[in-house]
């Protein structure tokens, strides 16, 4: 595994053991000088000691010439297991007793002592050489050397290093150990996020969230970041699918629209072609009859048939008027002012009264202060429903129509209400589509043009239109005028 | 015989008074005067006898010569200074701390140690059976050393102490602890 691609647990790992490993070696080594420093000065020490009563006890056999005594004295020292060999020299520079361990061992050559000092120590290589002045009753009596080999030096190094091995050992094992425990800790929340964020990336899901850390501690303050990150992703990713979705749904809905608009247009087109195909097919009947009555000179009701011809020509004329009032109410920019519908609605009765005397209709219109519209387009609205009611009251030989308005939550509603024919409310949604006519032309006439048109007016006036009726018990227009948003406005 | 000499020598030096030795051995006279000298080291004397100075007497004719006058010259043991004393007659003991009573005092032997006896004086001599008689060092010819044997006894009526350096390099030591000697 190259060094980059370690996990953070193996990296750990390493790190604690290269930690604890170097921790130690320098203990060692620290504690190792430390023990061969002391133990030499300690052994020096020793030495020094040992001279000292060496020497005391040299005196006399050196003052009345008795080297067996001194060599007896010198033999004591082989109880100490580092001397090697111890001389007495007297102050001539000569060998007065000697004393060797064992004639294998070999002896450091002794060195001429600093004058003035009372101890002298040399450490040659293997072996350590003491000198001591043996001073009596405040003399010189000679010089006792005795040389110590240092080969413990030597022992207690390797038993340091065993001991150093053993313990490095350890603390390798103990190092794993903490290791795993540290992966615990602190490893294995990470590795967990990194998992975590592998697994967002590779998926793209964004309501995966990484498990939380039960200590506070940075990678605590690491993994609530990621989670909260992952909430703003996912609550963004979210918005954005709802958006191409609103949108999608918005295109669908705008080409059901245009689909709908555009078959409305051709349904539109083919009938205005055919009903103004209607009177002008009358007209070249009514030409035709008069023509031939014309050339053969016979006598005919030409009255009746001038009478029929205009009345082709107005049903056209008529129904042309209707469509230009459809394509104004479409294209008319409006024009609000201040507008007297009580006004307007009592001039279309009286019209109508005046123009069929005959008929016993009672009017009952409400006294409304003045609204903002169109003056022009509501008037042809409202000619439209009150000419509507006047016309399916036809049958009826008493009518009342009736207009007014009622507030309900905060908002106007206008109403034109008749008691004549009505109509059935299952065919509510075809009232208001041009050319959509819920009676026979013989028995009603009109062009199915006139609601089309009001419904456009009122809707460009930002209100709206809708009825509520049953056969033969009458029709309520319901329309109000402005949306109900700007009407709270 | 070397090593005698060699130990004259470093003496002398110690003495301070340091000579160009002659070339010959020391004699068995020269050694004898050192190891005189010497005792003085090894010897605790009784209180008693105050803080005058270290007497080296020498019975009858100094065999020695001048050799102990040059070596406690100056010299000094344990706070008392060196003295050495040439006595013809025993009446003279009592101020002496050594005592030799050398070949040359034959006869007055037994004059000088009746006179020492119980005074703290530590008698020496090189005659033979001389221990036998009351002293209580006495020295021994060993090969080509000079040696000396230890009779206890006497030491302690004299109330001399001697040191057990002193006694360890002794060839003999009678009396008191009834040994036949350190070798």
């Amino acid at each position: 595994m190259k060094p980059g691609s370690r996990s953070i647990s193996a990296k750990l790992m390493w790190m604690n053991v290269v930690v604890s490993a170097t921790v130690l070696v320098l203990a060692v080594l620290a504690f190792f000088f430390y023990d061969l420093i002391s133990f030499r000065q300690n052994l020096i020490r020793s030495l020094i000691t040992s001279a000292q009563i060496v020497g005391a006890n040299s005196v006399s056999a050196m003052t009345f010439d008795d080297p067996q005594s001194a060599a007896t004295t010198l033999q004591a020292l082989g109880s100490s297991p580092d001397v090697v060999s111890a001389t007495l020299v007297t102050n001539d520079g000569s060998t007065f007793a000697e004393y060797h361990r064992s004639p294998n061992i070999a002896a450091p050559p002794l060195t001429p002592m600093d004058a003035g000092r009372s101890d002298q120590d040399w450490v040659n290589g293997s072996h350590v050489l003491l000198a001591h002045r043996i001073v009596f009753q405040g003399k010189l009596a000679g010089v006792v050397y005795i040389a110590a080999e240092l080969n413990e030096t030597g022992q207690r190094a390797r038993q340091y290093l065993l001991i150093a091995g053993g313990v490095l050992l350890i603390c390798m094992v103990a190092g794993l150990l903490i290791s795993a425990t540290a992966r615990k800790l602190v490893a294995q929340p990470m590795v967990a996020l990194a998992e975590t964020a592998r697994q967002v990336s590779r998926e793209r899901d964004y309501s995966v969230r990484a498990a939380p850390h039960p200590d506070k501690d940075e990678i605590s303050v690491l993994i609530e970041a990621f989670n909260e990150m992952l909430v703003q992703i996912q609550e963004r990713d979210t918005a954005l699918n709802r958006g191409r979705e609103q949108l999608e749904a918005r295109v669908q809905e705008r080409t059901a629209a245009l689909r709908a608009a555009n078959r409305e247009l051709e349904a539109f087109s083919y009938t205005v072609a055919h009903d103004l195909r209607g009177p002008l097919d009358a007209v070249q009947g009514m030409v035709y009859i008069l023509e031939g009555l014309e050339r053969e000179k016979k006598a005919g009701d030409r009255a009746e048939i001038l009478d029929q011809l205009r009345q082709a020509t107005r049903n056209m004329a008529s129904l042309i008027d209707d469509l230009l009032n459809l394509s104004r109410a479409s294209t008319t920019a409006l024009k609000r002012k201040p507008v007297d519908l009580t006004a307007i609605v009592t001039q279309i009765a009286d019209d109508l009264k005046r123009g069929e005397p005959e008929r016993r209709v009672e009017f009952m219109i409400a006294q409304l202060p003045p609204v903002e519209a169109d003056e022009g387009l509501i008037r042809v609205a409202l000619d439209n429903l009150i000419r509507n009611a006047w016309k399916y009251t036809s049958r009826h030989p008493a009518a009342c129509i009736e207009f007014g308005a009622i507030s309900r939550r905060g908002e106007i509603l206008y109403y034109v209400r008749d008691d004549g024919a009505g109509f059935d409310p299952k065919l509510n949604d075809q009232l208001f589509q041009p050319f959509h006519r819920l009676h026979s032309r013989s028995e009603f006439s009109g062009t199915g043009i006139g609601l089309a048109t009001v419904q456009r007016i009122l809707a460009r006036h930002g209100g709206r239109i809708w009825a509520e009726a049953a056969v033969e018990k009458g029709a309520t227009f319901w329309f109000t005028l402005k949306s109900e948003a700007s009407a709270s406005a | 015989m070397r090593r005698a000499y060699l130990l004259l020598v470093a003496a002398a030096c110690v003495a301070g008074s340091i000579t160009n030795a002659p070339a010959q051995e020391p004699s068995r006279d020269d050694v004898q005067a050192a190891y005189l000298y010497n005792f003085g080291k090894f010897v605790r004397w009784p209180e008693s006898r105050g803080f005058g100075p270290m007497v080296v007497c020498v019975a009858g004719q100094d065999p020695f010569g001048q050799t102990i006058g040059k070596l406690v010259d100056g010299e000094q043991i344990d706070g008392h200074r060196l003295e050495e004393r040439n006595l013809d007659r025993p009446e003279g003991v009592g101020a002496c701390s050594i005592l030799f009573v050398g070949a040359t005092a034959r006869g007055q032997e037994a004059g000088f140690l009746a006179a020492a006896e119980g005074k703290p004086i530590l008698t020496v001599s090189d005659a033979p059976d001389f221990l036998a008689h009351g002293g209580m060092i006495q020295f021994v010819q060993v090969e080509d050393h000079v040696r000396f044997s230890v009779n206890l006894d006497a030491c302690s009526r004299h109330s001399v102490a001697l040191s057990s350096e002193l006694l360890k390099v002794a060839v003999a030591v009678t009396g008191k602890s009834g040994t036949g000697g350190a070798k």
